[in-house]
């Protein structure tokens, strides 16, 4: 069921798919924080939620918080908390749409 | 909950492959007659031989066939080398096949290739893409010069091949061929065919080629092609057509069966008109065909889709009056039948009886369960539900997945969201990208909703 469900969403909107999985050209900031110079935006996403998990970065009272380190900050438009509601969001902000 | 979740559509669609056993009769009289004992040896190729053959190379090939022959003390059977052949033909080029079974014949005085030979070659033609179907006259050629006439399990194996690999016009013109040949395919090569047709074909060419068999070979559909044809046009809806084949069918002698009235069944049922299905039913039991579980089962889905679960209920009553045991299907059907009428905790209830009575839930149960308390807002209960699918392995449905992860952003249980998105990538119950746009556009409604005060 699954890959003709895909296929529909590539058909339906392959615009919308490939911003998400094509690989794009990464200004510094994030390129020092994921070390490679090009990543698409659904791999970033899942590398910056596992630093996330790997660095145990949620806010132990209540996990929908995120307190950001040095590291996560430098790509998080610099807030020392984020909610983790706006994570997909902030990391759009370094996706920006490719004029035609 | 008006769409049908696509939780419940494999439970469905497993019933359904249930009813029409078509292909499986097939195996069984060609397994009883020792001549087409093709089967056993395949098996034996890939256990046995497998390995010897490492590269499609010719030359190689016959060194390791020369290097078998040399160390094996005891005389070769034909089985033997048709393993061999089976073996090669599988990694090699049709040529190349067809070179190593003349070595084979010229070093082993001994071997005289059968059908049973040829026949692996003539599967390996049909394998090949081709434009046309020369290369598997070719095969038929080299069995009528050896002697060997093509008959009914040659036609077969040489239909399956061709449409296993989508050569289906060419699959058409080869059964016209054999037969004129008289080599007419038995019913079960017609019945295959007309089924691969019907997926990929129109209506109308499926009937012109029908009308061809009966009126130039008197090859004539029997009551399976009718069944096959009725489940066609019920799955394009048209259920008019349907109704004409029926009548069809009586012209011709048939008398309906089980598997007929299921069909049709399955038809009304999939388009949420209950009382067409109950009347089938009656027919049914008017005409003495005996209502089998599959036909309960598609009633009671049939009625839980329209909403008359109170119905369904009552029709599981009396399948279990009748000596039927309920399976996971209809359980399913009659719980995904009460999460639409908002009942979720009866659901529950029904989970707990089906499970008291031996019956074991399967993950499409969970997905329907999952996705009935999350739209009810049984948050507690659908948590408890996940945790459990969660610590057996079980794969999360699209819809199931999507609701719960909307249900948790709701109350603002976004890191809850985020485990269950690990859980659907880890568990490789959806792709990535369809995990992580579910996820993106369901916080993007959140912070939609939290605007307008909607949401915590």
């Amino acid at each position: 069921m699954l890959p003709q469900r895909l296929k529909k969403t590539i058909t339906d909107n392959p615009k919308k798919l490939a911003n998400l999985i094509d690989l794009v050209n990464l200004p510094s900031p994030v390129r020092e924080f994921v070390g490679q110079s090009q990543i698409s935006r659904l791999g970033c996403f899942m590398r910056v939620w596992s630093y996330i998990k790997e660095n145990n970065l949620q806010d132990p009272n209540n996990k929908n918080l995120v307190n950001c380190d040095e590291k996560l900050r430098s790509i998080l438009l610099g807030k020392s908390r984020v909610e983790l509601a706006e994570l997909p969001a902030l990391i759009k902000l370094h996706f920006p749409k490719v004029p035609k | 909950m008006g769409k049908i979740p696509p939780s419940i559509r494999p439970a469905i669609s497993n019933s359904f492959t249930r009813r029409v056993p078509l292909e499986t009769p097939t195996q069984i009289p060609k397994k009883k007659s020792p001549q087409h004992s093709r089967k056993p040896q395949t098996s034996l190729g890939s256990t046995k031989a497998e390995a010897l053959f490492k590269s499609p190379d010719l030359s190689s090939a016959k060194k390791v066939f020369n290097c078998i022959v040399a160390t094996t003390k005891s005389s070769i059977d034909l089985r033997f080398h048709n393993t061999l052949l089976q073996s090669y033909a599988s990694i090699s080029a049709l040529h190349d096949s067809i070179s190593l079974l003349h070595h084979m014949v010229k070093t082993q005085p001994s071997f005289s290739p059968d059908r049973s030979t040829y026949h692996i070659l003539l599967s390996q033609s049909c394998k090949a893409p081709d434009s046309s179907l020369s290369a598997v006259n070719q095969i038929l050629n080299m069995m009528v010069n050896n002697g060997l006439k093509p008959n009914q399990v040659t036609t077969d194996i040489a239909i399956r091949s061709l449409c296993g690999v989508g050569r289906i016009d060419h699959a058409v013109e080869l059964v016209k061929e054999l037969s004129l040949k008289q080599s007419p395919p038995d019913t079960y090569t017609f019945n295959f065919l007309v089924k691969n047709l019907c997926k990929c074909r129109t209506l109308s060419t499926v009937y012109g080629f029908i009308d061809d068999m009966k009126s130039s070979f008197d090859v004539k559909p029997d009551l399976v092609t009718y069944t096959i044809l009725i489940d066609n046009v019920c799955n394009s809806k048209n259920l008019r057509e349907a109704m004409r084949l029926v009548g069809v069918l009586n012209e011709s002698g048939f008398k309906p069966d089980s598997f007929v009235y299921n069909t049709i069944m399955k038809g009304y049922c999939m388009q949420s008109k209950g009382s067409e299905a109950i009347e089938v039913y009656k027919k049914m039991k008017e005409e003495g065909v005996e209502p089998d579980l599959v036909t309960y089962n598609t009633l009671i889905f049939g009625l839980s889709k329209s909403g008359r679960v109170k119905e369904a209920r009552k029709y599981l009553d009396i399948l279990v009056e009748s000596g039927h045991f309920p399976d996971a299907v209809t359980y399913t059907s009659l719980m995904n039948g009460m999460c639409r009428e908002g009942n979720a905790l009866g659901a529950v209830v029904l989970l707990e009886e089906m499970e008291r009575k031996g019956c074991t839930p399967n993950s499409c149960t969970y997905n329907t369960l999952l996705h009935g308390l999350c739209k009810c807002r049984l948050m507690e209960k659908g948590m408890e539900l996940y945790g459990a699918m969660k610590s057996a392995g079980m794969e999360l449905e699209t819809a199931s997945y999507a609701t719960l992860v909307r249900a948790l952003c709701r109350e603002g249980r976004v890191a809850e969201a985020y485990d269950v998105f690990d859980y659907a990538v880890e568990s490789k119950s959806l792709t990535d990208v369809a995990a992580y746009s579910t996820l993106e556009v369901t916080l993007k409604w959140l912070k939609k909703a939290r605007e307008q005060g909607l949401a915590v």
